[in-house]
């Protein structure tokens, strides 16, 4: 690994900044449209809260072709007054690099972990470009508690739509949360605080030719943080409020990212999660006040159609996974009309606790396995936005809640079968 | 009188001579071949109490090989199926050669045709398998695809695109094979050429309305739609 | 049975009022679409030859909530083999039976044990292990039931409420164990009543209150062959393949399991099955040998729990035992009075006799070995070792089956 995957004028600017305290890195894209506002933000926030710490912005450029690398370099900072500002101001870098690997947030990450590790950074955060409703705070929120209390790994924590973030909601939470004893209520948040240390722990993991470096980087830095001991917490940030992703991106494609990565990293910690029973909260930092968010269209008819399609198409793959008793539900649940469409919770546990079985297992190649997961989830998201339609946001929390003591009671059958 | 006697013992001496100039072959062929069957008896014993010492059915179970054994109703030991395959090679190699000490020049050459044949047999085997193993793999690919996009007829597409592999990679074992090579060809090519006609025809003619909707759609679609965000 | 007392540290499920079984059938039908039930039976050839087995084939023909019954049969050739499935053909719903001795079968138990899994002798203990395997391998069942073939009261009764508890997805039970009372003309049972209960109270009086003993002391019959479970139990606990079978099955439910999801239910007011003789001088014989095995089994269990044993304990033990064992002759013999059932005070002061010799036996075996355990290992051992095991067996009874 080694310097590889930084360029030698990035390599002659580190020699030159020698060291740093604070490094925030920002991982693009495209994101001329946006990255503007991060940065300032970034800046501000730096300049607010910490005025006496030696700050280094990174932005880790997958070949942009709009000129985002521009728009970084060019965002002067001439407005910085009007956002009460009026500390001295130690010495603020900015390293552009793109960076050589899968195209994808993963590769994006290792060379922010490179600078952090070569400049020996007490504590670093990362923030997508894409953020609209990001603020100064966002940078004390997540760097204060590593820098001040200690902590090695700071998740966010949103307040978000009730339908949003479902992949969390339905899997990636209640999964790490029955795994691993942590109440990390947004484990894929995408903006996160860690320490120095724990960048250079990153580094020594061989994972960036896998998913990992694509859509599971996320999960896997949580992961890694919570498995190994490290000290975890979470901040609340306020809003989430990104450029909407590419319609085109593949859903299934993410899905299967996601939880591949979750998957392989339960090979690689069976010892660990096999000996956490129940889950503690983590401590949270950050004032928690409700936010407007504006209503959100579901298509509720396409995710229950897909759904049934996969019960028709996809029979003997389910089959063989779930085995006869779970698909018989899942069958019997097909047949169901629309309004009473209920997908239950239990059922769900021990489908997700199956599909990590037939992952460990290979009951089937990799890809097929996960991908044949979307027309369940699918159907599990309809069944949740259609049971919390009329209920407020603490109510769908509520709902979410109820998963996770499922998923924690039904681990029993996950050790069991680990063989 | 004497004419008469010599006329039947003439055709019977020319037998007897003849039967004399082969019998040897005989005589070394009979020898080959029980020798054959002894060493090929030995050699199985030999490999039997070899494979036994060093636990090869304990290896054979934890590779997987012996579940293939019994997946294909087969349940001797592993060790006593190697050794019976050994067996038979052998008894074969000896039956050939034998056959070779004839000194027929008929048999002989049906020997080196036997042998010419054996790696085209092997490799049509090969060619079996693998194929087998691939039309299945992208058989589901294709469904499952397929079912993510929500396409209606996805498990007979991919049945479809199964069996188009299926009828490619039997055409190409029976070529290896030579079995009636240009029949093979040409059926292939017919029935390959129409799977392909068919679907290409039920497309056009079916999809004209879903080809006209999926166009509209992507003008729909151009326009940022405000959805769910499953991430 | 009559009240509603709850013994000891598990749930007891009692025969009140009048339970209706079609309203328990309906139940179980229902439950059972969402976990569907096997039904297991150990079985030896010569039980299709004794009075009970047509009874108990009839009333599993109009059972409709069983996924498929496994029948393990032993002792059998190729040609009773057929018999035996031709005897079972009246019931409608799928039934594998398991050759025991065909060479298929043959041949799973070499592969086991030459890859140093011993799957021990054969007896009822190995041929329910590899039902349960057969059960895992298909992956259809999430609750197995168990019960002997030899009941001569058989009724579909006792099926349904044997298994009710663990189907029910509400009750959260995970091993349900029945029990009911061996009563003809006289009290049966005897090694129940006379060794395991004074033996298992004797031990707490020398030791101290213990909580597998508190366990194994508030099953009202823990000897009973009959229990219902669920599949993941099959493939986690190790099954004793000797006479120990029920206790050292009891003991691993206890090891795996909180006693809190365990439950025993009264599954007949009636109840005959074949009786073992007693040969009191042949360790090695009936029911000496069950006895010397379950006294082994309690003493095992205990050790690996922590328990210490000592050549004075037992000498204190065969004492306590002897008048324990007494003391409850005499309140059966009360029991036998009221009732106005035959009670021969000399048989079972016999049978404590011979019963003190089994433990003193068993206790110089334990001494002599303590580490040895007469436990077939679980499925999920014997499948990390050799990992298509489970294909292998399905492939032998499916093939012997067709």
């Amino acid at each position: 690994m080694g310097s590889i995957t930084l360029r030698k004028e990035v390599q002659e600017q580190l020699e030159r900044i020698k060291t740093a305290d604070i490094l925030v890195g920002i991982p693009s894209y495209n994101s001329a449209r946006t990255i503007g506002h991060v940065v300032r933000a970034v800046h501000a926030g730096i300049v607010k809260y910490f005025p006496d710490k030696k700050a280094v912005l990174v932005n880790s450029d997958g070949g942009s072709i709009d000129g985002t690398i521009e728009v970084v370099n060019g965002t002067a900072i001439e407005d910085f007054q009007s956002i009460l500002l009026h500390h001295r101001i130690e010495p603020f870098f900015k390293i552009t690099t793109p960076y050589i690997g899968i195209p994808g947030k993963g590769s994006a990450f290792r060379a922010i972990f490179e600078i952090a590790a070569a400049l020996n950074v007490k504590a670093c955060a990362v923030v997508d470009s894409d953020l609209r409703s990001i603020t100064p705070e966002w940078v004390e929120l997540l760097v204060k508690p590593v820098i001040e209390n200690g902590f090695d790994y700071v998740a966010p924590l949103y307040h978000r739509h009730k339908y949003d973030g479902t992949i969390t909601n339905s899997i990636v939470y209640p999964l790490t949360r029955a795994l691993y004893g942590k109440r990390v209520r947004q484990p894929i948040g995408g903006d996160f605080g860690f320490s120095g240390s724990l960048a250079k722990f990153y580094l020594t993991k061989d994972v960036w030719n896998t998913d990992i470096a694509r859509y599971g980087i996320d999960i896997w830095m949580t992961t890694e943080a919570i498995a190994n001991n490290f000290k975890v917490a979470q901040s609340f940030l306020g809003a989430k409020i990104h450029d909407p992703k590419d319609p085109g991106a593949d859903l299934s494609a993410m899905l299967a990212q996601v939880a591949g990565s979750a998957f392989r990293l339960m090979e690689t910690y069976r010892d660990v999660w096999k000996q956490v029973k129940g889950s503690e909260t983590v401590p949270t930092f950050g004032f928690q006040y409700m936010v407007g968010l504006e209503h959100v269209k579901v298509d509720v008819n396409r995710m229950l159609t897909l759904f049934r399609e996969g019960v028709k198409g996809l029979r003997e793959i389910w089959l063989k996974i779930l085995g006869a008793g779970d698909f018989g539900e899942v069958e019997a649940l097909g047949t169901r009309p629309d309004p009473e469409f209920r997908f239950p919770l239990q059922l769900w546990t021990r489908i997700v606790y199956d599909y990590a079985l037939a992952y460990h297992k290979r009951k089937l190649p990799l890809e097929h396995l996960l991908k044949s997961l979307t027309p369940l989830y699918l159907g599990k998201t309809a069944s949740f936005v259609m049971e919390v339609e009329d209920r407020g946001q603490e109510e769908a929390e509520e709902e979410i809640e109820k998963l996770c003591r499922e998923f924690e009671q039904g681990k029993e059958h996950l050790i069991n079968n680990w063989t | 009188m004497d004419d008469f006697l010599q006329l039947i013992l003439e055709p019977m001496k020319e037998v007897f001579s003849k039967f004399k100039e082969f019998a040897p072959n005989i005589l070394a062929t009979m020898t080959i071949l029980l020798v054959g069957i002894l060493f090929a008896r030995i050699m199985k014993a030999v490999l039997l109490r070899f494979l036994r010492a060093i636990k090869f059915d304990s290896w054979s179970d934890r590779m997987g090989l012996t579940v293939v054994m019994r997946k294909g109703d087969l349940w001797a030991k592993p060790s006593v199926a190697v050794g019976s395959i050994v067996f038979w090679l052998l008894l074969i190699i000896s039956l050939l050669t034998g056959l070779s000490a004839l000194k027929i020049h008929a048999i002989d050459n049906l020997v080196a045709q036997f042998f010419l044949y054996l790696p085209r047999a092997f490799s049509a085997v090969l060619i079996l398998v693998f194929g087998y193993i691939i039309a299945g793999f992208i058989g589901r690919a294709v469904l499952i695809t397929a079912v993510n996009s929500g396409y209606h007829y996805a498990k007979l597409l991919a049945e479809a695109v199964r069996l188009l592999l299926t009828v490619l990679i039997l055409a190409m074992a029976l070529e290896q094979l030579q079995v009636a090579p240009g029949i093979v060809v040409a059926a292939f090519s017919i029935i390959f050429g129409g799977i392909v006609l068919a679907l290409a025809v039920s497309f056009g003619v079916g999809g004209i309305d879903a080809a006209r909707r999926m166009i509209e759609k992507e003008e729909e679609r151009k326009e940022v739609k405000k959805d769910i965000e499953h991430m | 049975m009559g009240d509603f007392y709850q013994t000891g540290v598990i749930t007891t499920l009692h025969n009140l009022g009048k339970p209706s079984l079609e309203r328990l059938e309906t139940e179980l039908r229902h439950y059972s679409s969402a976990r569907p039930v096997a039904l297991v039976l150990p079985a030896l050839y010569s039980e299709f030859e004794g009075p009970a087995m047509p009874k108990i084939i009839e009333e599993l023909s109009k059972v409709k909530y069983l996924q498929q019954i496994v029948l393990v049969l032993g002792k059998a050739s190729d040609k009773e083999f057929k018999k035996a499935r031709e005897l079972m053909s009246p019931v409608p719903y799928e039934v594998k039976i398991i050759h025991n001795e065909g060479k298929r079968i043959h041949e799973i138990y070499d592969t086991v044990r030459r890859n140093g899994l011993d799957p021990g002798q054969d007896g009822k203990g190995r041929s329910a292990w590899l039902a349960y395997g057969y059960v895992i391998a298909e992956g259809k069942a999430d609750v197995i039931a168990l019960h002997d073939c030899d009941i001569v009261t058989y009724s579909r009764e006792l099926l349904a409420r044997l298994c009710y508890p663990v189907v029910n997805p509400n009750l959260d039970f995970v091993f349900c164990k029945g029990f009911y009372s061996r009563v003809t003309d006289r009290m049966h049972g005897r090694v129940t009543r006379l060794l395991v209960t004074p033996l298992v109270r004797s031990i707490q009086i020398l030791q101290g209150e213990h909580r597998f003993l508190k366990f194994l002391d508030s099953f009202r019959y823990p000897l009973a062959g009959e229990f219902c479970m669920i599949t993941d139990m099959a493939r986690v606990n190790r099954i004793p393949w000797d006479w120990g079978l029920e206790v050292g099955s009891l003991a691993e439910v206890y090891r795996n399991y909180s006693p809190r999801r365990v439950c025993q239910v009264d599954i007949a007011a009636t109840y005959e099955h074949k009786h073992q003789a007693l040969s009191a001088d042949d360790p090695e014989k009936g029911l000496m040998k069950m006895t010397v095995d379950i006294c082994k089994s309690i003493f095992r269990t205990l050790a690996s729990e922590g328990a210490a044993f000592s050549d004075g304990f037992f000498k204190s033990l065969a004492v306590t035992y002897l008048r324990n064992a007494e003391d409850t002759i005499m309140k059966y013999e009360a029991d036998a009075a009221i009732n106005g059932l035959i009670f021969d005070r000399h048989e079972e002061a016999k049978a404590v006799e011979a019963f003190t010799r089994a433990i003193g036996v068993a206790a110089k075996a334990f001494m002599d070995d303590p580490m040895g355990t007469p436990l077939i290992p679980n499925w999920s051992r014997v499948t990390s070792a050799i990992p298509g095991i489970l294909d292998m067996l399905k492939k032998a009874v499916d093939e012997d089956n067709r």
